[in-house]
């Protein structure tokens, strides 16, 4: 595989976040530089947390079942991780998910 | 003055006048080669003053280490010159750094708020000249009329101070410290403390305290750029520093040799997984210049940091030459563009401070919009 360019690849540069805020109780809404706008579920964010505990490092399997993150489930506090992620410390004491934005639009596109 | 001028003005008694339109579609022709726009719809025109035929304006670049600024300037005043009755012309190039913009409440607000640019200068592997590059960058951009900060990240083995000899000792006011200065550069290392140059003995925790410290209590005040020595390789430092700090772009430093190329590789690799634009790649000790004969003697395989730029379809920024002056003139505290600015090595480090700006201006007008920091706290119902 070609590695790709942060800045010059093909598609032009990655996308950043423009604005970020909550939709309602259970929403959080994303504009990128690009001004494609994206909204995300959180609870279905935490069942999607991409840390080690969560994802298997190198089957890259799934460890964390959906049926374990209770639909109740919130995030406390969104903070931005370098330019190129964010984290979410959610209301289960659960934190060690790095969001990347490259990831968020990846989920974003699926649904 | 023209024929054709002199016989208008005595048929109307005195010369028609110029409006600023008139100005402004004369100068919409010239184009800014790095953002593809011409210079009116920028709005790098400015003050412009018309009175009666001449006429007065600034053009206000985007940095002022333009390397097409004076080519910019010839077409202004050639545009400017043609307008039918034109008098005296007079083009002052300006410049306003584009910059970033860090929100009053994120943790680097009181160090690196009024920072616009902060610029990585790392390598794959060490030895290959990263420091003397980043050090002559920093100088190179201060020369031409840049205010530019220079920090050490290189905790296990800082160079910056012997290279710079920095004059005032540090000072802290309240809760930042004051950097010393060198050479009208603002200056940080672990070197400059007391016992800093025994930094190997540190644990990463306490060298990730330090990086920290350096990006939050430092006063580095109103800078255009902020240049970062990284320490070599792709360890927990850079990924520290990237994230701590909203880092504008990575300058990544090679020789021409295989093996070093097989480390940019994995430089450059580090940088696009944590988002950090890659501003392109610079080769140094590439060739040296005989005094027999004047020719380019290539000691290793010609041009391999041109190819590894191709390869990722990143700027390869230039390269230096290997250049006995430059190792003396670091070793003297003074780097080779200040005190030996006539030098080939001097030349290139000079035009690549100069392709480094003009990618920062490009890499700001692909993300103006873009937050470099945000926290938001849920408002839950349950
Ligand atoms: N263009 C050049 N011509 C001649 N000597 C050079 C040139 N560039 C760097 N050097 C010398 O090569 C040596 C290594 O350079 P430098 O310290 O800048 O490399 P580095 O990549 O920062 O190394 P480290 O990994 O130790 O931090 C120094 O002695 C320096 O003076
Ligand atoms: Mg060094
Ligand atoms: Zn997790």
């Amino acid at each position: 595989m070609k590695p790709e360019s942060s800045l010059t690849n093909a598609k032009g540069p990655a996308v950043r976040v423009k604005s970020i805020s909550q939709m309602d109780d259970r929403t959080l809404g994303i504009t990128w530089t690009d001004n494609e706008s994206s909204r995300f579920d959180v609870v279905e964010l935490r069942r999607k947390c991409p840390c080690a505990t969560c994802i298997d490092e190198w089957t890259h399997e799934q460890i964390l079942k959906p049926e374990q993150v209770a639909e109740t489930v919130r995030p406390l506090k969104i903070e931005s991780v370098g330019q190129y992620a964010m984290s979410i410390q959610f209301t289960d004491g659960h934190k060690t998910g790095i969001y990347t934005f490259a990831m968020l639009r990846r989920l974003a596109h699926l649904n | 003055m023209s024929l054709i001028k002199s016989m208008q003005e005595k048929i109307l008694g005195r010369p028609s006048s110029i409006t600023e339109d008139m100005v402004r579609s004369a100068l919409s022709s010239i184009m800014d080669p790095d953002l593809g726009k011409d210079i009116v719809s920028l709005g790098f025109v400015r003050n412009v003053v018309i009175s009666g035929t001449d006429i007065k304006l600034d053009i206000n670049l985007t940095t002022p280490a333009c390397p097409v600024k004076d080519s910019i300037k010839t077409q202004a005043e050639v545009a400017l010159k043609n307008l039918p009755n034109a008098g005296t012309v007079s083009v002052n190039m300006t410049a306003t750094t584009r910059g970033q913009v860090t929100p009053a409440g994120s943790p680097i607000a009181a160090s690196l708020g009024q920072v616009k640019n902060i610029i990585a200068v790392a390598s794959g592997k060490g030895g290959v000249g990263k420091s003397t590059t980043a050090v002559n960058l920093a100088y190179a951009l201060a020369a031409r009329g840049s205010k530019v900060g220079l920090l050490d990240a290189d905790v296990y083995g800082p160079s910056i101070p012997h290279m710079t000899r920095p004059d005032a000792p540090m000072q802290s006011n309240s809760n930042l410290i004051n950097p010393p200065m060198a050479a009208g550069v603002k200056i940080m290392s672990i070197g400059l403390f007391a016992g800093g140059d025994k930094a190997t003995i540190l644990r990463g925790p306490m060298v990730s305290g330090v990086i920290k410290q350096f990006l939050t209590q430092v006063n580095w005040g109103d800078l255009d750029y902020l240049i970062i020595d990284y320490p070599p390789g792709t360890g927990d430092i850079q990924l520290t520093l990237s994230q701590t700090a909203p880092i504008t772009g990575a300058v990544v430093v090679t020789t021409p040799q295989d093996v070093a190329l097989i480390d940019v590789r994995k430089a450059i690799a580090m940088f696009d997984t944590m988002k950090v634009p890659v501003i392109g790649v610079v080769e140094t000790m590439s060739y040296f210049v005989c005094d027999g004969c004047d020719k380019k003697h290539h000691i290793f395989r010609d041009g391999g940091g041109a190819r590894v730029a191709k390869e990722f379809g990143i700027s390869f920024l230039g390269d230096v030459p290997l250049e006995p002056s430059v190792a003396t003139a670091s070793d003297q505290g003074s780097p080779a563009v200040v005190s030996h600015p006539a030098s080939s090595a001097a030349k290139a480090y000079t035009e690549i401070a100069g392709a480094v700006a003009s990618q920062v201006s490009i890499i700001h007008e692909a993300y103006k919009d873009a937050l470099n920091h945000f926290s938001i706290v849920w408002n839950s119902q349950n």
